[in-house]
């Protein structure tokens, strides 16, 4: 499993300085293949219990805790690459197709408990061509931004080379968030594009090379 | 019980339906706006001027960008150093966005981020 949502540039900053962003949930990533072994870990964890609402959302118990959102990531199954439900009475998921991007990363120790995170570059591009509209869509952006922050230069070549392997309506969809996100206003709590966006200009420059390329 | 992910899940497709869409309307007008954006993203400032000031730049030389003139009612886009920019009276900068100035007015003068005037 993974922790894949606005947390990560948090957890990827030096000594895991949560300076970027205020998340709202945590977004635990569940690959279908350790499903079940989740699901047995579930059935041990204290503190958070299993909204009525959305199933795959489990509630805190406590203001000091955090909402998590399980969702699924299917990359060598039947259905990877879709986006579908994965049924099931405990702890159903939906399954997103962008998910199949990320790859695990550095695990980050949090007073001793080990957090598995991804790869940025995965996650970056999974953020990028977001298909979410309004407040969450700019959120997710953000978050982008927040991890380009904290991507070392090797970090951005390989997004390069993931981006790469996109479809092409994939491609137009990373080089339009990245657009959108370089016009975006400041939002409290989240970090600011405007001192950045010469990195976005340069990234967006970089993608638009690996086209012309084709 | 996941009858909620199950639409959540159909709407994500829905989506993607009309992003193929947009996708194939890129070249044509769907896509000027994502063309508007790819010009802001690399200017350093944005101006609005005036008919005046706008005729004057093409006096000079200057032909507006044509993203500009695909929209209706088309606007003139010019991409002009920082310091030609300084002889155009009246100039007023707005934040680089798309705001409802920008989308309002009818000339602009972007500064690219690379020649950003040092005032």
């Amino acid at each position: 499993m993974l922790v894949a949502g606005s947390e990560v540039p948090n957890l990827l900053e030096p000594g895991a300085g949560a300076t970027l962003v205020v998340s709202q949930d945590v977004d635990v990533v569940v690959p279908v293949e350790v499903h079940g072994k989740i699901k047995q870990r579930l059935r041990e964890m204290r503190g958070l219990t299993r909204s009525a609402e959305e199933p795959s959302v489990w509630l805190p118990s406590s203001a000091e805790l955090l909402e998590v959102n399980f969702i699924g990531m299917d990359t060598a199954g039947k259905r990877a690459g879709e986006t579908y439900v994965l049924e099931d009475s405990e702890l159903p998921l939906l399954v997103f197709a962008n998910l199949s991007l990320l790859r695990p990363g550095k695990v980050v120790t949090l007073e001793g408990m080990p957090v598995p995170l991804p790869r940025p570059a995965g996650l970056t591009l999974e953020k990028l061509i977001t298909d979410r509209s309004g407040e969450k869509g700019d959120r997710d952006l953000l978050v982008a931004l927040a991890l380009l922050l904290v991507c070392e230069p090797s970090d951005r070549y390989e997004l390069v080379d993931l981006y790469r392997t996109l479809q092409p309506e994939l491609r137009y969809a990373a080089r339009s968030g990245l657009a959108a996100l370089s016009l975006l206003e400041p939002r409290a709590q989240m970090p600011d594009p405007t001192p950045h966006r010469s990195l976005l200009a340069g990234l967006l420059s970089d993608l638009e090379k690996v086209e012309s390329e084709r | 019980m996941t009858e909620r992910l199950h639409e959540r899940a159909q709407r994500i497709r829905e989506r993607l339906l009309v992003r193929a869409w947009e996708y194939r309307q890129r070249n044509y007008a769907k896509g000027v706006w994502h063309r508007l954006r790819r010009l802001l993203v690399d200017a350093a400032e944005v101006w609005i001027i005036d008919d005046i000031g706008a005729a004057r730049l093409e006096s000079a030389g200057h032909v507006p960008n044509p993203v500009g003139l695909e929209l209706v009612p088309g606007k003139r886009v010019f991409l002009v150093d920082g310091i030609e920019l300084n002889d155009i009276p009246g100039r007023r900068r707005i934040p680089v966005r798309m705001s409802a100035d920008l989308l309002q007015a009818r000339n602009l003068v972007l500064v690219p981020l690379s020649r950003t005037r040092r005032s």
